[in-house]
């Protein structure tokens, strides 16, 4: 049989052909195009206006200094302490919700019975909805004086060790608290891409290596952990991204410090939190300041921007059933 | 009753990307026959089918070369709307795909009300198709329950039913019977064999006996070590399946592979 | 008499059921005597709740996890024994923190609630002002319209956004999906700035109630079109193809059959949008001023929120504020309870599961 010469290939219309069809797939073009517009606008308008502010302190000066002063002549506005507090909070926030998540969603996926597991699930995911200014609420009415005696018990006890050492004997609003509150946050973030892993796990790997003599601990440790591994990565991202963002909740609980970085000490009551410096000086702010407020919104989305790209990337690859 | 129903195809090649899929098909489908296609699975009878009606662009990927020409006229031809081509080349699908949200009764005239034409008289098409569907006398008192509340042969006749209603010049059917019963894949039959009076259908089947049970004319379809699938007989179904003229057709037709 | 090869079950016919005893002993052992200890130890040594129970109970309570394990299945479960007290005492831990939530929000506020507490504003109120006046409800008002005008510009958006993204084949829709993640992190009050930065500083606007709306798109944009997304992708093409096949123009194949059959996860993706945004603080408090009196105006004058009413009796701290704001805090929440069962509902309620009967 002889290859003749290839056929002629017809261009194939994908194209709507009729008009009600084509304002159809412009409207939803036009929408899906939209979110570039929104997210070209709010970094445009920042920059915009906070130019004025970098301009005039220097891009490293505004991020990594230390200061906040708009009564001084040069007025001070550097980011430093508030940007380092941000993190660290953040970061001791995940260290103490990923255990509690980790163990909710082996409990509701593993352990519990059916319904047990199910009334679990509703209450994380309820936790989930709680507007923060309640967590706030809750956090200075009533968890901070309970959360202030566990500081001052783990300064009594530990105090030894350079973090947990408390020079002026006062345990509220420290970074230690703020992050509990955090903590409490972002567990159901993390829960809830953990427990979805965990649920769609193989059963069959789990019964393979159970018939192999494996033990719940050896199994949770050999086979559940590795393979969740890349999904709970990226849901402590996402909860990272998340509790930098996040502002009422801590600006009750947490004493603001713009002088000076507190690098460590967490049960002292001094602290930052970029979120919480704009709520803290939004309301007096006049000209320069206010752009630098700006420029510190600037910061922080750039930031949470990078955490989370990296968050979505991981979390994607890690579930790959999620694609289509 | 109806004589503007002939369709035929002219060298008709079909790429999924930069794959060739089916190569130079073309076949004639006669005034009021029922043509049956048949072949191994991934032999490109089901995409073959899909070029009909212009399903086939939908696919993403899709590429596609030669004529289709209903009564003469392409319908792949740079004015022609390919919402017009489904209106008059109908289909059913392998899976029963009733609107889960509307009754009996919306189904029947959903293709109606989404192509935008006019119902003179409703209920009067509702019956007369679903009498052509040879169901009329089941449904007749459940025409506003839900579609989903059928058994799945009925979902089946209820979708056949549904393309009736448009009364289309030709029904395409894409293995109608894989997911039903017997009982209901022989009323299937019996329809088709009811329909073909006013109609050109052409149908792709798994099943060699129902392609002799229905079909006047068969084409064997077959794909060999990853080539382009191609037609290797076609002929009327007493030739292919009794006197086929291909070695490979008679191996297929008596089972040895496929 | 004929004799019968059928034997009476012996007791023990169930070998297996001998290592649940154990197990089952263990349990209750294992459950029991720490509390009983650590009880004991609390309220005889006098000691701090949260000391006796990281101090006493936990160590306690992994040495008998182990000792049950050991006991029940040999020296592998003793690992098995501590991963159980750890799980459990971690989601226990969890349970408790929130259940502290919801109860305080519960026990508090409902002290602070009052019929006049609901439809009364905050005129002539200082932080000191006894419960008896002044009410919350220029802010329910206030979160109503502010949420209000916030949905119905971003579901319309954001729905054909889920629309673009699953019935068009255009080339940017991976880099659009990105952006939209990149959104659903977007710190809330990063959202505030924006529009503040735009719209009120250039002094186009005050701060007035719809500044607010439109400091909200940002956020409940992509939970809406994510969720939307889901159910749309969730409508099998069967559905989608068999109305094309028909003659069916794109448009009227999705308003007709793909739209219909995704209702539900579309008010499932609108409920979860609405909670998303109605308790949303900082960018409020940026963008409308926080008005004392009742404005139904959103072009003009502040107007007041039940988040941004909680954050200024917060802020004014005084006892009665507190309780205030308790309250408020109550009133969102049961708010944010009904958006959530809605949520659940709806999505529960799938077409095709429960045939729903029409009347004639």
């Amino acid at each position: 049989m002889s290859n003749d010469v290839a056929p002629k290939r017809l261009k194939l219309r994908s194209k709507p052909s009729r008009t009600a069809d084509k304002v159809f797939f412009a409207v939803a073009k036009a929408a899906g195009y939209s979110s570039f517009v929104l997210v070209a606008a709010i970094l445009f308008f920042l920059m915009l206006r906070a130019w004025p502010a970098f301009e005039s302190q220097g891009v490293a000066n505004f991020i990594f200094g230390a200061g906040w002063n708009s009564t001084t002549d040069p007025q001070i506005f550097h980011l430093g302490p508030m940007l380092y507090g941000s993190l660290l909070i953040a970061a001791i926030g995940v260290v103490l919700a990923v255990p509690m998540a980790i163990s909710i969603s082996y409990f509701i996926a593993f352990l519990a019975p059916q319904g047990v597991a199910k009334v679990a699930t509703v209450v994380v995911d309820l936790l989930a909805a709680i507007p923060s200014i309640v967590i706030g609420l809750w956090g200075l009415g009533v968890f901070s004086p309970v959360a202030a005696e566990w500081g001052r018990m783990l300064s009594e006890a530990l105090g030894f060790i350079p973090i947990f050492s408390n020079a002026v004997d006062i345990f509220l609003r420290s970074p230690f608290i703020a992050s509990l509150v955090i903590a409490v946050m972002i567990v159901p973030i993390i829960a809830s891409i953990t427990r979805e892993i965990f649920s769609q796990m193989d059963q069959e790997i789990i019964k393979g290596a159970m018939a192999l003599g494996g033990t719940r601990e050896s199994i949770f440790r050999k086979v559940i952990l590795p393979t969740a591994s890349g999904g709970i990565v990226g849901g402590v991202l996402l909860a990272l991204g998340r509790a930098m963002g996040e502002t009422v909740a801590i600006f009750f609980v947490l004493n603001l410090t713009f002088d000076d970085f507190n690098w460590f000490k967490i049960l002292e009551p001094s602290g930052g939190a970029v979120a919480s410096l704009v709520l803290a000086r939004f309301n007096e702010a006049l000209d320069t300041e206010l752009s630098a407020l700006l420029a510190a919104g600037v910061v922080l989305f750039v930031v949470t921007l990078i955490v989370n790209s990296i968050a979505s990337y991981i979390v994607a690859k890690a579930q790959p059933w999620r694609k289509l | 009753m109806n004589n503007l129903n002939h369709l035929e195809t002219k060298d008709i090649n079909v790429w999924f990307g930069e794959r060739h899929v089916l190569r130079d098909v073309s076949l004639q489908f006669q005034n009021n026959h029922v043509t049956a296609l048949i072949g191994p699975s991934g032999c490109g009878k089901s995409t073959f089918i899909r070029t009909l009606n212009r399903m086939h662009e939908l696919i993403p990927g899709a590429g596609l070369s030669g004529q289709v020409l209903l009564n003469g006229q392409d319908i792949y031809a740079q004015a022609v709307d390919p919402v017009n081509v489904r209106i008059d080349i109908g289909m059913v699908f392998q899976k029963p795909n009733p609107f889960p949200t509307m009754t009996i009764k919306e189904n029947i005239l959903s293709g109606l009300k989404l192509s935008g034409r006019k119902i003179d008289d409703g209920d009067g098409l509702v019956e007369q198709s679903l009498q052509r569907a040879s169901m009329w006398n089941e449904v007749k008192d459940r025409l506003s329950e839900p579609a989903l509340s059928l058994s799945g042969g009925q979902q089946q006749r209820l979708c056949i039913a549904r393309s009736l209603a448009m009364n289309p010049n030709v029904l395409l059917m894409d293995e109608p019977c894989s997911a039903l019963d017997p009982g209901s894949t022989r009323r299937i039959e019996e329809t088709i064999l009811e329909l073909k009076e006013t109609m050109t259908i052409v149908i792709v089947t798994h099943n060699m006996q129902q392609a002799q049970r229905v079909a006047d004319s068969t084409a064997f379809f077959l794909s060999e070590n990853g080539n382009p699938g191609e037609v290797v007989e076609f002929d009327t179904t007493e030739n292919v399946f009794l006197r086929p003229k291909d070695d490979r057709t008679n191996e297929y037709v008596n089972g040895r592979f496929g | 008499m004929t004799e019968t090869l059928a034997q009476p079950r012996p007791k023990n016919a169930a070998p297996w059921a001998k290592l649940g005893n154990r197990v089952r002993v263990a349990s209750w052992i294992t459950s029991l005597v720490p509390a009983a200890i650590f009880v004991a130890a609390w309220l005889g040594l006098q000691l701090d709740f949260m000391a006796a129970l990281l101090t006493i109970f936990l160590p306690i309570q992994l040495a008998f996890g182990a000792w049950a394990g050991f006991y029940s299945y040999g020296r592998k479960g003793v690992n098995d024994g501590l991963l159980m007290v750890v799980t459990f005492f971690f989601s226990t831990f969890v349970l408790v923190l929130l259940a502290s939530v919801i109860w305080s929000v519960i026990s508090e506020g409902a002290a602070a609630l009052s019929p006049h507490f609901i439809y009364q504003n905050n005129r002539y109120i200082t932080g000191t002002t006894g419960l008896e006046i002044g009410g919350a409800g220029h802010a329910i008002l206030g979160s109503v319209i502010i949420t209000g005008i916030t949905t119905v510009i971003t579901v319309p958006l954001a729905v054909a956004t889920a629309v673009y993204l699953t019935e068009t084949r255009d080339g940017a829709r991976g880099v659009v999906r990105t952006l939209l993640q990149a959104l659903a992190g977007l710190p809330s009050v990063v959202a505030g700035l924006f529009i503040y930065s735009m719209l009120i500083v250039s002094g186009w606007s005050s701060q007035v109630g719809v500044m607010a709306s439109l400091a909200l798109i940002p956020l409940m944009l992509p939970t809406i079109s994510r969720v939307a997304e889901e159910a749309l992708r969730l409508v099998p093409s069967e559905l989608r193809n068999g109305a094309l096949a028909l003659g069916a123009p794109s448009y009227k194949a999705f308003f007709m059959v793909t739209l219909p059959a995704a209702k539900s996860g579309i008010v499932t993706a609108v409920l979860l949008g609405v909670a998303r945004i109605i308790g949303e603080t900082a960018p409020l408090i940026l963008t409308a001023v926080i008005a004392n009196e009742t404005n139904v105006n959103p072009l003009a004058g502040g107007m007041a929120t039940l988040p941004t009413y909680i954050y200024n009796f917060l802020y004014l701290g005084d006892a009665t504020s507190l309780q205030r704001a308790w309250g408020a805090a109550l009133v969102l929440l049961i708010f944010v309870g009904i958006l959530f069962v809605g949520a659940r509902v709806a999505s529960a309620t799938r077409v095709g599961t429960k045939p729903k009967r029409r009347k004639k």
